[in-house]
């Protein structure tokens, strides 16, 4: 495992000891994906189907942009009601290529902010268990796949 | 050059003692995009003026505000850099997510034992 922090780009990967086919429902399958991510799912696994995901105090939520089976879905990230990490706001893409007997698992997180501080913060709670930072710097709330700050080249997926 | 109070990095631990109040995560939206004195934020809340103080003082001293003095008015404005370390535990989602996600697959489908030649 690794990571790569840049200014607006989290990249983490992982090798994964079962093939891509294996791997891919994990991302589409909501009573896999909550195995590893969340408690409750809601997935709308195609391109524009929207998705959301109960973790502790928030729900992370948006619509897939590509779903290629077994190698790469990618969809938008973000927290209703986070001023700075909006839903549709950044966008998440998953490669899965094989690797001998298993598979590479390399996500990219881009449209990060440098202010994205308290929205993204399911990560948080898990590891410090800071449930205090729920109402994180964002504004009132909003319904997922309502864009608050107009940089939303995904929004067009939201009809 | 602006004389600018900027204090030396604080820890993690610090920040977001700094952030675990609505309060105090309010002010940082004010300045987020703006330098506004502190009568303005006081202004924004019911607090009294102390109580707001008071909560720029830890922000101050966690290093989110960056304060600069112009006559007798003291300007803050939110000090991004003080975010990264913050970042860096935000950093951390993402590859946590994905060791469950190890755990999870290789749980549910360990390999057959090697067979010998």
């Amino acid at each position: 495992m690794t990571a790569e922090i840049r200014s607006d780009v989290i990249v983490a990967t992982e090798r994964i000891e079962a093939p891509p086919e294996v791997v891919f429902a994990y991302f589409t399958d909501p009573a896999l994906i909550v195995t590893w991510i969340g408690d409750r799912a809601d997935l709308d696994p195609q391109p524009g189907g929207v998705f959301s995901l109960d973790m502790d105090q928030v729900t992370a939520c948006g619509a897939y942009i590509t779903v290629d089976p077994p190698y790469r879905v990618a969809f938008s990230w973000g927290i209703p009601g986070s001023g700075t990490l909006p839903p549709g706001g950044s966008t998440v893409e998953v490669v899965l290529t094989p690797d001998g007997d298993g598979t590479m698992v390399v996500l990219t997180h881009r449209g990060l902010r440098p202010a994205d501080i308290g929205t993204h913060r399911a990560g948080w709670e898990h590891r410090l268990g800071l449930l205090s930072l729920a109402a994180g710097l964002g504004g009132p709330g909003c319904s997922c796949l309502v864009p608050r700050d107009g940089d939303t080249p995904l929004s067009s997926l939201d009809a | 050059m602006d004389q600018r109070n900027q204090p030396a990095p604080a820890a993690p631990d610090a920040v977001l003692r700094a952030l675990a109040d609505p309060h105090r995560r309010q002010i940082l939206r004010l300045v987020q995009h703006a330098e506004l004195p502190a009568g303005q934020i006081a202004a924004s809340f019911t607090l009294t003026q102390q109580a707001v103080s008071q909560h720029i003082g830890v922000l101050r001293q966690a290093g989110l505000l960056t304060e600069r003095r112009e006559g007798t008015r003291r300007l803050y404005t939110l000090n991004h850099q003080a975010l990264e370390p913050v970042r860096e535990l935000l950093s951390e989602f993402w590859p946590d997510a994905l060791r469950r996600l190890k755990k999870a697959i290789e749980t549910a489908h360990p390999r057959p034992p090697e067979r010998q030649p």
